[in-house]
């Protein structure tokens, strides 16, 4: 190294010094401490003993991890598809140019900032069976068919639906990347479509959905990401343990209270690994699926 | 793009309004629970103004609740004799025998429910359509103290009244002390009292704004250097740390949840505010990602020329690079506000002690201490956690929205 | 509200806060500890006034008591970060668990220290709590809040059925035979009117039954859910379902309110025999005043265990990093003692003011003349005596109790809803507790191993 290429490194080893200390103290080293907890028999209280691969040979066969993984998996598989039809429909809508769509963006963005906590209760509140405003607007129309609206939050079938429901309120973000993406897409190319006499359907098919794929392909992982660790809706709107019946026992909550109720901190971060493993699998086919379909052009 | 036809404009803007309408119910109906007196809230259908009901109770004009319609033709009774001797009731019609004076009572008796026949002083009969109304009130909450009467609905006085005295009171019980303890109607404790027992709203709030002031600082000043070091300074080993860094961000949460506890036991941290900022100050990927992207934007010959001039490397992120990048400071320090205002599982790990709880972990409190009865109490205190995040997205909306805008389209 | 007297109101509120805030500067110079304890209501206020009694008996130490919702996890949690309250108030099962995970501080040493014996201390107690409070050969807590069940029942409606209603039934096929006698249907439809006992009313001790037929869930170290007398004892919980029939059962108790209101199926004289806790008696005063009852311990089962009766009491432990432990070891103390001379409500100290102001019984085998002469349960000698009896049954001690009575919850409930044979649904228990079993056990030997004692790190100061 010259003298000169020597200063720039210790200024670059300067300037980046917290974030050394952080990625080690705060990323890798977690990192590496929970993978060998995955492999020891870990209470906190106490330090761990090792005991090989014992902790995931007993997950495989634990009833609940199954439960809660298939629990977080439907969920999964509901709100993200929703999610994004219901996002990127307003973003349509509100790239329309017509008067007044700031406010519009303002109030379909706002209940995304909304602290989960906050809007926890206030759905709690909305979905409430005898009280609440959901089951009020619901009943009349549903009483044409002589059905009656379930009690949500308590009822195992629809508890998961409930939160899904909840979660698309709250779907200004990945609405406001949509906008983004959408009015990043050429104009000519719409024109051009109009010219070969193509219809708004055909224009939205074949125009904006290629040139908008790598953002709905950025929205469906921050998708998979978020959902798969759905936590603090259901630890306060259904409880610790999930209940109805344990159907919203998401796997974040039961990871959650296997180590810090029972103290299970070893068998914790094994679930915390399969997590990981989990993420990345679906990561890599979302990307897989996407390749093929993705439209880089700009 | 814009609608060709007139029918399209009007078509979406029917759906905005309707879209719209869908995404602000839910608001309005906080604000609306947060001003009820607690009967108004558990009403089916549910009214959208709160009131107060006036209606003259045994001579007396009082507020009053609205408790039942009378549907059947009904009188008003008095007891003469058997264990409810003395009391009035309002009974159906059907269970009167008018001719001997006696009605059919139920009464417990030994254990059982039993119906008997008692006689009765008629006092008067009522159509149906009139109200059961209820003496209001706070404080006596035993429902054989308050007064009662059967009035026709036209004598009823109801009037928009939003209940604000709702908003203080949920504050000062959301550190689970008592209402009557709070206004003085009940004695409060001398002895033994814990440090946890008088918490009140405005340690949660001072909490909260130490975790997001402590911990923006630390994002802004953190990050920017780091991004600087990573973005502006030539160095080997710079890009396999910037690629690390990316990496990291793939890591969830859950995976460093433990060891991350066991890192704040042993500095005996557990149990205080630091494990909420202090990470702050040691930079964050996502933050780090987001103004290295900022930088790159920034041409180089800028610090090239103040380097030639002899400035030092310190003196170019601080007196050139840090001025220039103002929006995306702000955007920082936004987004870390905002995540640390509404965290909930890091308070939730690390916080045993209601005295050091934040406002997001006080209302989960009062949440789970209430067991979800007193609504316009905690939609109350609900209200109180979301109005800052509010005003503060009426503010700083342009930078809010940009910020998101970019991670998406550039990452 | 106007504006002005809103405004005002604030500020009153904000000023009363910041007050509040400002007097946390504690300027005695007593040691202050923290007590968590899960109890509101009677019991909680109970506590209240005996950490009062404890606070004014002396001037070094002041306990802090603070109410707090599930106080035992919030403990171990606190406990695992190295920040736990100095005294925790926990259940039985509680204990082995916390124990296992080296949660507690053991109390022995402090016992020692006062000159007693353990054995000497613990015989204090009835057998049954003393045994409760040790686990492999360590005491780790004290009780508080003892309990003891009886069979509780309804004399008007044993009156209105033929039955003497000074003779409770004695055995269990009387029990069978009273209930029959004692169950009313609607001649029409067939619906229950009334019933004269339910297994699942209130259904807490779901365990308890097999205890009660003389089996047992534990065998030294071995899981014992699989065996005959257990199996028995649910076979003659199923027999209520097919006796009554299942859907008549289910409509009949949808009917029932909370155990504590005035629609519970007791005190509406919709069961006619409940096996309940002292405690029940706080209850009727309260939601049924009038209602004429008695109690009576657990009938006798087929193989002759008489006098049975389930015991249970919440502890007093101190939290292994606890920064008070001394200070908390005398609070403690306090509350396992009495004034054994006690003639006047003022005399009342420690254990005996607590269980008087709950209306327990005392778990200590000493009472004084005027708990044993005024206390304010009618049948507190019951109690007492069932306390004493040597079939009086607790938990099994081992530090996955709660999965286990998980497990015979759900043998209980299969086998009453008629979803499985008792036979089977204890052999699915067996296998899974007994695997269960098997891993914490081969867990604590391998801790064990690795770090040979660790309660004797405990930090002292």
């Amino acid at each position: 190294m010259t003298r000169r290429e020597r200063q720039s490194f210790w200024n670059g080893i300067a300037f980046t010094a917290p974030w050394l200390i952080g990625l080690s103290v705060f990323t890798l080293y977690p990192v590496v401490a929970s993978l060998y907890y995955s492999f020891c028999d870990y209470s906190v209280l106490q330090a761990p003993v090792w005991t090989g691969a014992e902790n995931y040979t007993r997950l495989f066969r634990d009833d609940l991890f199954w439960l809660s993984l298939k629990n977080t998996l439907i969920f999964a598989a509901l709100s993200i598809p929703f999610g994004t039809v219901v996002s990127l429909s307003l973003a349509l809508l509100l790239n329309c140019e017509v008067k007044g769509t700031p406010l519009f963006r303002t109030i379909f963005y706002l209940p995304s900032i909304v602290p989960l906590v906050a809007s926890s209760m206030l759905w709690l509140w909305i979905f409430n069976g005898s009280y609440g405003l959901l089951n009020f607007a619901l009943n009349p129309i549903l009483g044409l068919f002589g059905a009656k609206a379930p009690t949500w939050l308590t009822d195992p079938n629809w508890a998961k639906p409930a939160l899904v429901m909840m979660g698309l309120w709250g779907v200004g973000n990945s609405m406001v990347i949509y906008l983004a993406g959408l009015q990043d897409v050429p104009k000519e190319l719409y024109e051009a479509a109009e010219i070969d006499g193509a219809t708004p359907w055909r224009q939205f098919w074949h125009v904006t959905l290629p040139m908008l794929s790598p953002v709905i392909y950025f929205n469906v992982i921050m998708g998979i990401i978020g959902s798969l660790q759905t936590f603090t809706q259901a630890f306060i709107m259904t409880g610790p343990d999930g209940p109805p019946a344990r159907s919203t026992l998401f796997y974040a909550l039961y990871l959650f209270t296997t180590a810090f109720y029972d103290l299970r901190m070893g068998y914790a971060s094994a679930m915390a690994w399969i997590l990981f493993i989990i993420i990345v699998i679906l990561t890599v086919f979302a990307t897989k699926w996407f390749e093929k379909r993705m439209h880089y052009g700009r | 793009m814009q609608p060709k036809t007139p029918f399209g404009r009007i078509l979406v803007y029917v759906l905005l309004v309707a879209g719209s309408a869908v995404f602000l119910f839910p608001f309005i109906w906080l604000l609306v629970t947060s001003l009820k007196p607690i009967e108004q809230t558990m009403i089916m259908p549910p009214t959208w103004i709160p009131r107060a009901y006036t209606a003259t109770v045994q001579g007396q004009r009082i507020e009053v609740t609205r408790d039942f319609l009378v549907e059947r033709k009904s009188v008003l009774i008095v007891v003469d004799d058997g264990p409810q001797k003395g009391q009035r009731l309002l009974l159906p019609e059907t269970d009167l025998d008018g001719q001997h004076g006696r009605a059919r009572l139920q009464v417990f008796e030994n254990g059982l429910q039993q119906a008997h026949d008692y006689p009765v002083t008629v006092v008067r009969v009522v159509e149906p359509g009139a109200w059961h109304v209820t003496e209001r009130s706070d404080t006596k909450v035993r429902q054989h103290e308050l007064g009662w009467d059967v009035v026709p609905e036209a004598d009823i006085d109801a009037k928009a009244s939003p209940r604000w005295d709702n908003y203080p009171k949920a504050l000062a019980t959301m550190g689970g002390r008592d209402l009557e303890e709070v206004e003085g109607s009940m004695a409060g404790r001398t002895s033994g009292i814990s440090q946890d027992t008088h918490v009140g709203f405005v340690v949660f709030l001072t909490n909260t704004i130490i975790v997001c002031a402590l911990g923006v600082l630390g994002a802004v000043l953190s990050n920017a250097v780091v991004a600087y070091g990573l973005a502006k300074v030539k160095w080997k080993g710079r890009d396999a740390l910037f690629a690390m860094t990316l990496a990291t961000m793939m890591v969830p949460f859950p995976v460093l949840m433990v060891p991350l506890y066991g890192v704040f036991k042993s500095l005996g941290l557990v149990g205080s505010l630091y494990p909420l900022w202090v990470p702050a100050f040691f930079g964050s990927a996502f933050n780090i990602f987001l103004m290295r992207q900022f930088f790159l934007t920034i041409p180089d010959e800028l610090g090239e020329a103040a380097r030639i001039d002899g400035c030092t490397e310190w003196g170019i992120f601080w007196r050139i690079i840090l001025p220039l990048s103002r929006p995306v400071l702000a955007v920082v320090a936004l987004f870390h506000f905002l995540s640390a205002w509404n965290d909930f599982m890091g308070p939730l790990l690390y916080l045993t002690r209601k005295h050091t709880f934040t406002l997001a972990l006080a209302l989960q409190n009062y949440q789970s201490q209430h067991g979800g009865v007193q609504w316009q109490y905690l939609m109350a205190a609900s209200a109180v956690l979301i109005i800052p995040i509010i005003v503060l997205f009426f503010f700083t909306q342009k930078t809010f929205i940009k910020g998101i805008a970019t991670t998406g389209i550039k990452g | 509200m106007k504006l002005r007297v809103l405004a005002v109101r604030i500020s009153r509120l904000i000023a009363c806060s910041l007050v509040v805030v400002g007097c946390q500067k504690k300027t005695d110079d007593k040691v202050h500890i923290t007590y968590w304890e899960k109890w509101t209501g009677v019991e909680g206020e109970a506590m209240q006034a005996t950490v009062d009694a404890f606070n004014r008996s002396q001037d070094r130490i002041e306990v802090e008591y603070l109410a707090v919702s599930s106080a035992d996890r919030k403990t171990l949690v606190a406990t695992a970060g190295g920040d736990p309250p100095d005294v925790a108030g926990l259940y039985t099962y509680n204990i082995y668990s916390f124990a296992d995970d080296a949660a507690l501080t053991p109390l022995d040493v402090f016992i020692q220290r006062d000159g007693y014996t353990v054995d000497a201390w613990l015989g204090r107690y009835y057998p049954v709590y003393a045994d409760m409070c040790s686990y492999r050969g360590t005491v780790w807590a004290l009780p508080s809040t003892p309990a003891v069940t009886g069979l509780h029942w309804n004399k008007a409606l044993f009156r209105e059925a033929g039955l003497d209603p000074e003779r409770p039934p004695q055995t269990l096929r009387e029990l069978d035979e009273f209930a029959e006698k004692l169950t009313k249907r609607d001649p029409k439809t067939g619906e229950l009117l009334q019933i004269g006992f339910l297994p699942q009313e209130p259904g807490w001790w779901t365990w308890a039954f097999p205890l009660w037929f003389d089996g047992q869930l534990m065998d030294g170290d071995r899981i014992t859910a699989q065996t005959p007398e257990n199996e028995a004892s649910f076979d003659w919980v199923q027999s209520y379902s097919r006796k009554y029939g299942l859907d008549a059962i289910k409509s009949f108790t949808s009917g029932f309110g909370n155990f504590s209101s005035p629609q519970s199926a007791f005190f509406s004289g919709k069961v006619a025999m409940v096996l309940q806790g002292v405690w029940l008696n706080n209850f009727i005063r309260q939601y049924a005043p009038g209602l004429e009852y008695g109690v009576t311990g657990w009938p006798a089962t087929p193989r002759g265990v008489k006098d049975f009766t389930i015991a249970d009491s919440d502890v007093l432990a101190i939290p292994r990093g606890s920064k008070h432990p001394d200070e908390a070891w005398e609070f403690i103390k306090y509350v396992s003692s009495t004034n054994p001379k006690a003639q006047r409500r003022e005399d009342l100290t420690g254990m005996e003011l607590l269980c008087y102001l709950q209306e327990k019984n005392s778990p200590l085998k000493e009472w004084s003349p005027f708990f044993e002469q005024h206390h304010p349960h009618p049948h507190i000698d019951l109690f007492r005596a069932l306390a004493a009896s040597p079939h009086a049954a607790s938990i099994p001690k081992i530090g996955i109790w709660e999965e286990y009575r998980r497990e015979i919850t759900n043998v209980f409930e299969g086998v009453r809803l008629l979803q499985s044979t008792p036979s089977a649904a204890l052999d699915y228990c067996q296998a899974r507790v007994e695997g269960s079993w098997t891993w914490h056990t081969t867990n604590l030997a391998r801790r064990a191993a690795h770090d040979p004692n660790p309660a004797a790190k405990t930090t002292r100061p």
